[in-house]
């Protein structure tokens, strides 16, 4: 340890320049990374997705939307999904571990802003859910009759509003629940419930006009369908049935009702996370 | 007698002419139906540390975790820089920092990383250099955090809280589990921090270093400060002790009356033993005055202090005494 120098007199305090609150998020998301690729339990996340894509291509390849068949639709609707899996289950484990750890005290105390915290967290989600996505694309190029999406914008839009959405319920989770442990398990009913609302696991074609409604005010399926759409340049926002392939200017039209849910979703679970958030083990 | 104390040399006028940086006005802080925080009331001023002691349970914590912007008081107010700091608003976030009573640190990150995360956080950092310099792990950069130990993981709470250069500071408890030399070594930066200009908030369960360290100290006890003041006042009230076995030949009645002092005399063992509480007079004088006044009276009856004794008041009697809720005999 140092020895004492000479005592400086005391100063009127200078202002400091600002951090951008930018620059914050994306370090944190740098240590995000890191943290999560040592946080080895967390590639399980990145399995999940995989094996709903393999049972997918076991359903009936017919063609349903231009020359996609169900398995593929579905395939393309779990793209839409793999955000839910990585935000909901990494990011309300996480956070409620480090809240009862005393690491989001730490960061709060040391002047970092909520917004970059939950932005770290958003950015790793969403960073290996794109990473998957660009996996999962490889995969289905190489597969025999291969396909590339047909507007790349709309499937990364969807990826990064499902990563914000999903962080964002997952950080919701946490107030509720004392431990990792419990966060995991109550994080487990919206992830069920959005996984198979998402027709990234079973088509929802079956479903009546009417459900099918409701089900599209929930987040996960917009986002689905946001990658349905970006692959096969059909509007398939009202269903397979009589989807019309349409120009970008078209599916970005189509699209807007799911951008629209998405950005309400979004706007919803930011206030809730706003004003709910527990960073203190002994707060509520 | 009354006391009449010279300005203490623990307060620097310069502190004093500044604005407090942290004030603590008649605070009330509840969980539910308990209350935690019962009217508790005080201000640190750049340069000046403010010792917050206290029995467990007493509330110091949840003081803190007010002043950090964690929760609303019930009642009264806080005011950090003249803002209120509930959620750590910007104006008062880069301005302070803190050492936990519970540590806090990504177990899975470095020493170098954590360093460098929160360099990267922060406006006008240390270098890590310095900072791991500071608190002694210049040679556990390396090291995970989770392979720390204790004292270790202690000295980087206080590396990380030093690293921002905050204007104030609070330490929960910052030296709990660090050994001898990291405790010494701990003053030594505290020390510095103040002359630095640091306004200080510390709670610590080792007297010693309130002694050693706090301009102003106050003694919780469940929710409520049972003295407050500098470290002087806080002693001056409890009194120095002068004790001597008393000649089988002596009287009672011959002993001495000393200005503001108190006699008692205790039969123990068949022997009587005179004991002098002396609260008048100068605290640092005032137990030699005694002993002069009675070694004069001995000289002059012929006779001796037997088994002499001399105790100063300790900031631990006066701790006890708090904590036995008897505190009102020596509040102000
Ligand atoms: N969330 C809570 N609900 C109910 N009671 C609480 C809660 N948090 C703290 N308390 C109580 O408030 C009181 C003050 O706690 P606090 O942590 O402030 O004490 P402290 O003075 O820091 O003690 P120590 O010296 O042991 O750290 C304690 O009796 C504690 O049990
Ligand atoms: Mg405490």
């Amino acid at each position: 340890m140092s020895t004492t120098s000479a005592p400086a007199a005391p100063t009127r305090p200078q202002p400091r320049p600002r951090v951008s609150p930018v620059k914050q998020t994306l370090r944190l998301t740098r240590t995000e990374i890191t943290l999560f690729a040592r946080y080895k339990t967390a590639w399980i996340y990145a399995l999940l997705p995989l094996f709903f894509l393999f049972t997918a291509m076991q359903l009936p390849p017919d063609p349903v939307v231009g020359g996609f068949g169900l398995g593929e639709m579905t395939m393309f609707g779990m793209i839409g999904v793999i955000s839910l899996i990585f935000g909901v289950g990494h990011a309300s484990n996480v956070f409620t571990a480090r809240r009862e750890s005393l690491v989001l005290k730490r960061l709060r105390v040391s002047g970092v802003p909520p917004l970059a915290i939950f932005g770290g967290v958003i950015g790793v989600v969403f960073v290996f859910s794109l990473l998957l996505t660009v996996f999962i694309a490889g995969l289905i190029l190489a597969m025999p009759e291969g396909a590339l999406p047909r507007d790349p914008v709309m499937l990364f839009t969807s990826v990064l509003l499902g990563s914000i959405v999903f962080s964002l319920l997952g950080l919701a989770v946490t107030p509720l629940v004392r431990n990792a442990e419990m966060a995991q398990m109550a994080s487990m009913v919206p992830m069920m419930i959005l996984l198979f609302s998402s027709g990234g696991i079973m088509p929802l074609e079956f479903l009546p006009e009417t459900a099918r409604t409701v089900v599209g005010l929930l987040p996960s399926m917009p986002a689905g369908e946001l990658v349905q759409a970006a692959y096969t340049g059909y509007d398939v926002f009202g269903g397979f049935a009589g989807a019309e392939e349409v120009g970008t200017l078209g599916l970005w039209t189509a699209a807007l009702p799911s951008l629209a849910v998405l950005g309400g979703w979004i706007a919803v679970l930011g206030l809730v996370v706003a004003r709910c958030f527990r960073w203190d083990p002994r707060q509520g | 007698m009354t006391t009449t104390n010279p300005v203490p040399d623990t307060q620097d006028p310069r502190a004093t002419a500044l604005e407090p940086a942290v004030s603590v006005r008649d605070l009330h802080q509840k969980y539910g139906d308990f209350e935690a925080v019962k009217g508790v009331s005080f201000e640190i001023r750049p340069g000046e540390l403010f010792g917050l002691l206290g029995t467990n349970g007493a509330g110091k914590t949840t003081t803190i975790e007010t002043l950090e912007g964690f929760r609303r008081p019930s009642s009264g107010t806080v005011r950090v820089f003249g803002q209120d700091p509930y959620g750590n608003p910007a104006g008062v976030r880069e301005r302070v920092n803190a050492v936990l009573q519970g540590s806090g640190l990504m177990e899975d990150l470095t020493v170098q990383e954590t360093v460098a995360l929160a360099r990267d956080m922060a406006s006008t950092p240390r270098t890590a250099g310095e900072t791991l310099e500071l608190v002694g792990l210049t040679e556990k950069t390396r090291t995970h955090v989770r392979q720390l130990s204790g004292g270790q993981k202690r000295r980087l709470d206080l590396g990380l809280a030093l690293l921002t250069r905050p204007e104030v500071i609070y330490l929960d408890e910052p030296t709990t589990g660090m050994d001898a030399e990291g405790r010494i070594d701990t003053w030594r930066i505290i020390q510095r921090l103040k002359d630095e200009g640091t306004a200080i908030l510390l709670t610590t369960h080792y007297l010693e270093e309130a002694e050693r360290l706090a301009d102003r100290l106050a003694i919780m006890h469940r929710g409520r400060v049972g003295v407050e003041g500098s470290l002087q006042d806080v002693l001056s009230g409890w009194g120095d002790r002068v004790g001597f076995t008393l000649a089988a030949d002596v009287p009672t009645s011959d002993l001495p009356r000393l200005d503001g002092a108190e006699l008692e005399v205790e039969n123990g063992g068949g022997q009587l033993r005179a004991t002098y509480t002396v609260r008048g007079g100068h605290v640092d004088e005032r137990a030699h005055h005694a002993v002069s006044a009675l070694l004069a009276w001995a000289e002059e009856h012929g006779t001796l202090l037997r088994n002499l004794q001399v105790r100063g008041a300790s900031l631990e009697d006066v701790f006890l005494q708090v904590a036995d809720g008897a505190a009102d005999l020596i509040s102000d």
